[in-house]
């Protein structure tokens, strides 16, 4: 090979050739207007970011494949990733490290190879599995996490999990958490500095409602081609199949959910229902490309890098893209929330009815677009008032469901909130009108 | 069959005719499909795109063209790889690929990316193609610049601009923390913008089957059940009937009228849950909102071309024709759409509405056929009809003509100080390197030029210090970051060109990576 070789410690080595960087050193070596004075410019920083500096990437998929390779060539060299799922074909037009062979391996290891391998010197490890399969001790490693997730149940869980990770006296603990997402033309990169600035939970209010449709309409004056859908999927599906679980991956499934959709439909003089739109109903398809998964990943990266260099001011914190109509974007800061269940501190305010039951009161945090939460378990300080499991405790908690929830707590009284879906223990202060 | 191949004519058909399961292409594009459909896929599969150096910036703009499926790509660049390409560029095998040829190994490893894409590496200089064989330009779709020197970029846009049989250029331009890019073209028509205001209803001109419908309605004693489920449309339909009835022919004007009609809605009644008379009074500022062509359609009728329309004239134009004539006849509006909003209902009323629409939208469809003068595939007619509220002629602009239209800049930079100052930063520095490639500019001498194009009076703002400062620092740093988010960028514009679906950007639009901001000037 003819080009030169910088050599360390008198061995040749093809992973730091002579200017690799010289495009980023432009950076490091020097500050520019925007660049806080606790900037270390030259070999301090360059050390730091390319020798010891740890980063943790949660998703192997559209945003993950992306913030993988930025990373390695920015120069961080220890890169962790996370994903628990595998390679489909359906990835193939956007996912670049992944290839038709690769179809049914695990995206974190697949894309850990293809990284490592187009990029000398960087070490990419995987891990094939949930993020909740990892403790604090494992999340504490790490100088900065980026989330390229699809899952709102997921970053909920690793922001929760990285604000109690932060101990006041000790400034390590605190973890920059760097967010995106994407959703066709449109997406948003944001940065959470956690239990300092707005953290996820903070924003949730922001989300779309998801589409619920009445389970009467389904059942019997459907309207939309998704009606039928959601018919054969909710109601047809276990009537027919039992104990069979639907697996909404599986094509012969989405055959079967389709032909019944479609005959529902026919029935009822229904126009629309394609194989395309019960696989977008059943799965919850979000449409995704390449464009807007490199643009969002590219400024998550960009972030990460300024922050662990200190080379430039960094995003403050939310920056949201919308590509349909020109360009348009919108950066601002996003504000905490004081009754934030995460990063607050404090109990959420609720003012309730005196004459509501516990079940009302259920059905209303379940309807609250700024908690999220599925089947809540409620209880006061010191006895349970409602627990969805095991059965055992559902049935002996059961009969309080009727009951008034002033009857069971005082004015002013406390109410902690669990769910599988929540990953803290919410407080509620009841107050009653 | 008349219709387009995805709009069934007959209800047998449109419920029986079972689909396969999705062939492996469909698969593999499933997910942007669903923003393009069919028609965007296939313009994208017709096109080629050339792109003139293998840098960072261009390979992840490519990246992002050759996964969604672009019928070709040529890389013209003539240069060998260095060491710092091979440190910045993903489509590079870094260490392996110095030495050899940019486009070669680019092509290579972005080929890898998908088997439906043909790529090609072309190592000729521009200069010499520029010189000798300017009509190659003319067979690609859209050409794509990045940091490219300045006079011969100056030498490229004029060519390209010379006639309206070359195509649009891509400049792209980034030094650190900074970018910018511009797209010029001559003029880019859009039929499906797929913007999010929805078209008329036409419940204050309802069309004779919906008002004879809405009338045959005997509200008072009609089933408890069915009452429930009287779609909004046909009750506003009916009550603004009666209304007008009783005021002269016309429709609530004033706040207290419209109040007492709304009022009137949620008297109809006969159960307080009837939640389709909630939805009827939350939707009755359809009653006064008046069904007409919107004033951006009817600017378009303007157009001289419409004037001129021959045989050859392109397809847009004889729908727009169509679309005038068909607006000066009653009820002089736009084509019904033939799509219906989900509302409050039941089966049987839902579906006979939306029969109505559709059979209405069918008849206006052939009413607008029957004006066009020459034979137009019927899938683009549907696609006119149903987007008809929501057409765009955008006229683009040559590159580099803001620069010399002095009020322009100076207006620019009172209305968007940080985005202007950040172009005239970018667009000095490569003045700069144009005149002197081997010398670093310094912030005085950028100011110095940015004060020549600007005008010598004209005070620069503050904002300007922030981005001199960062040129500076950086003037020919090429960022991974700054380079992936422009690949992003400027193919989701180059898609939204090629497929003529969504609207792009027209002007520079600015991008600042330190506070990530983007911004359009120029426009």
């Amino acid at each position: 090979m003819a080009a030169a070789v910088v050599s360390t410690n008198g061995v040749a080595t093809p992973s730091d050739w002579q200017d690799r960087y010289h495009h980023i050193d432009q950076i490091l070596d020097r500050p520019g207007p925007r660049t806080d004075p606790s900037f270390l410019a030259g070999d301090e920083v360059k050390d730091f970011l390319r020798n010891s500096c740890k980063i943790l990437v949660i998703g192997a998929g559209g945003l993950g494949c992306e913030i993988l390779a930025n990373l390695a060539l920015s120069g961080f060299k220890d890169i962790h990733v996370i994903d628990m799922d595998t390679i489909d074909i359906s990835n193939l037009n956007r996912q670049f490290l992944f290839r038709p062979a690769d179809v049914g391996k695990a995206k974190a290891i697949v894309a850990a190879e293809f990284v490592m391998n187009r990029v000398p010197g960087v070490k990419v490890t995987p891990y094939y599995g949930k993020i909740q399969d990892k403790d604090d001790d494992y999340y504490v490693q790490f100088n900065l996490v980026i989330c390229g997730l699809d899952s709102v149940e997921a970053r909920r869980w690793i922001n929760a999990t990285l604000v109690n990770l932060v101990d006041p006296e000790n400034p390590e603990s605190l973890k920059p958490l760097i967010d995106g997402g994407t959703e066709g033309f449109k997406g948003q990169a944001r940065v959470i500095l956690p239990t300092v600035s707005s953290c996820y939970e903070c924003s949730l209010d922001m989300l779309n409602k998801p589409t619920a449709f009445p389970i009467c309409t389904i059942a019997n004056t459907p309207r939309l081609p998704e009606h039928c859908i959601e018919w054969a999927s909710v109601l047809e599906w276990p009537r027919v199949h039992a104990d069979k679980k639907l697996d909404t991956d599986d094509p012969e499934h989405i055959s079967w959910l389709y032909t019944i959709a479609a005959a529902r439909a026919k029935e009822f003089k229904i126009e629309g229902v394609t194989w395309s739109l019960t696989q977008g109903v059943v799965k919850n398809v979000i449409p995704a490309i390449a464009s807007t998964n490199a643009i969002i990943a590219a400024s998550c990266c960009n972030e990460a890098f300024k922050i662990a260099t200190s080379s430039a001011a960094y995003l403050n914190n939310y920056f949201m893209l919308i590509g349909t109509e020109g360009v348009y974007s919108y950066t601002f800061e996003h504000e905490k929330r004081d009754h934030c269940p995460v990063c607050g501190n404090e109990s959420l305010e609720i003012s309730i009815n005196r004459e509501w039951t516990v079940e009302r009161l259920i059905e209303m945090l379940v309807e609250k677009q700024d908690i999220q939460i599925k089947k809540p378990s409620l209880s006061t300080p010191d006895k349970p008032i409602y627990f969805q499991s095991p059965p055992q405790l559902e049935e002996a908690t059961r009969p309080n469901l009727e009951k008034k929830v002033a009857d069971l707590v005082a004015d002013g009284g406390e109410i902690t909130v669990t769910a599988t879906t929540l990953p803290f223990n919410l407080s509620l202060r009841i107050t009653y009108t | 069959m008349t219709g387009s191949s995805h709009e069934f004519q007959d209800i047998e058909e449109a419920t029986t005719a079972l689909q396969s399961q999705p062939d492996n292409k469909t698969r593999r594009y499933d997910r942007q499909l669903r923003l393009w459909a069919a028609s965007g896929q296939s313009a994208l599969e017709s096109s080629r795109i050339l792109v003139i150096s293998a840098s960072a910036t261009s390979s992840s703009v490519l990246k992002n063209l050759v996964l969604p499926g672009i019928g070709h790509f040529t890389i013209l660049d003539h240069a060998s790889v260095s060491h710092s390409d091979a440190g910045n560029n993903f489509f590079l095998e870094g260490f392996k690929s110095i030495g050899k040829s940019r486009a070669e190994e680019a092509v290579r490893l972005l080929s890898e990316l998908n088997d439906g894409v043909e790529g090609k590496a072309d190592t000729r200089t521009l200069e010499s193609i520029l010189d000798t064989q300017p009509e190659w330009f003319a067979t690609f779709t859209l050409v794509i610049t990045h940091n490219l020197e300045q006079t011969i970029l100056e030498k490229l846009s004029s060519l390209l601009w010379s006639d309206d049989t070359y195509p649009p250029l891509a400049v792209i331009r980034s030094a650190g923390f900074l970018a910018e890019f511009f797209i010029q073209f001559h003029e880019h028509n859009i039929i499906e913008s797929h913007s999010e205001t929805s078209p008329s209803l036409r419940i204050d001109k309802p069309f004779p089957a919906l008002l004879e419908h809405a009338l045959s309605l005997d509200l008072s004693s009609m089933d408890p059940t069915e009452h429930g489920h009287i779609p909004y449309v046909t009750i506003l339909v009916r009550a603004l009937e009666d209304w007008k009835k009783k005021h002269d022919g016309n429709p609530p004007k004033s706040y207290a009228e419209k109040k007492e009609f709304k009022q009137g809605i949620l008297a109809l009644k006969v159960k307080y849950d009837e939640e389709n008379f909630d939805e009827a009074e939350a939707q009755a500022y359809r009653c006064w909102s008046e069904t007409k062509v919107p004033s951006e359609i009817s600017a378009l009728f303007s157009d001289p071309r419409l004037a001129s329309l021959g045989p050859t004239s392109p397809p847009f134009f004889h729908l727009l024709a169509a679309l005038r004539d068909f607006t000066l006849l009653p009820p002089y509006a736009l084509p019904l759409s033939p799509t219906l909003p989900d509302m409050k209902s039941d089966t049987n009323n839902y579906i006979h509405l939306q029969r109505l629409y559709k059979t209405q939208a069918e008849e206006e469809k052939r009413v607008f056929k029957s004006l066009l003068t020459v034979p137009i595939e019927d899938s683009l007619v549907d696609s006119l009809v149903k987007n008809a509220h929501a057409l765009q002629i955008m006229q683009g602009k040559k590159w580099g003509t803001f620069d010399s239209e002095k009020s322009a800049l100076v207006n620019s930079l009172s209305v968007s100080p940080k985005e202007t100052s950040t172009h005239l930063a970018l667009s000095a520095l490569f003045t700069l390197l144009s005149r002197q490639p081997d010398i670093p500019p310094t912030e005085e001498a950028l100011r110095t030029e940015i004060q020549s194009v600007i005008g010598q009076g004209v005070e620069l703002p503050e904002q300007l210090d922030d981005a001199l400062g960062e040129i500076v620092r950086a003037p020919t740093a090429e960022l991974p970051n700054v380079a992936a988010f422009l690949g992003g960028m400027v193919a989701q514009e180059v898609i939204k060109i090629i497929t003529k679906q969504y609207v792009p950007a027209n002007g520079y639009c600015v991008i600042d990576l330190i506070e990530t901001w983007t911004g359009v000037i120029g426009n």
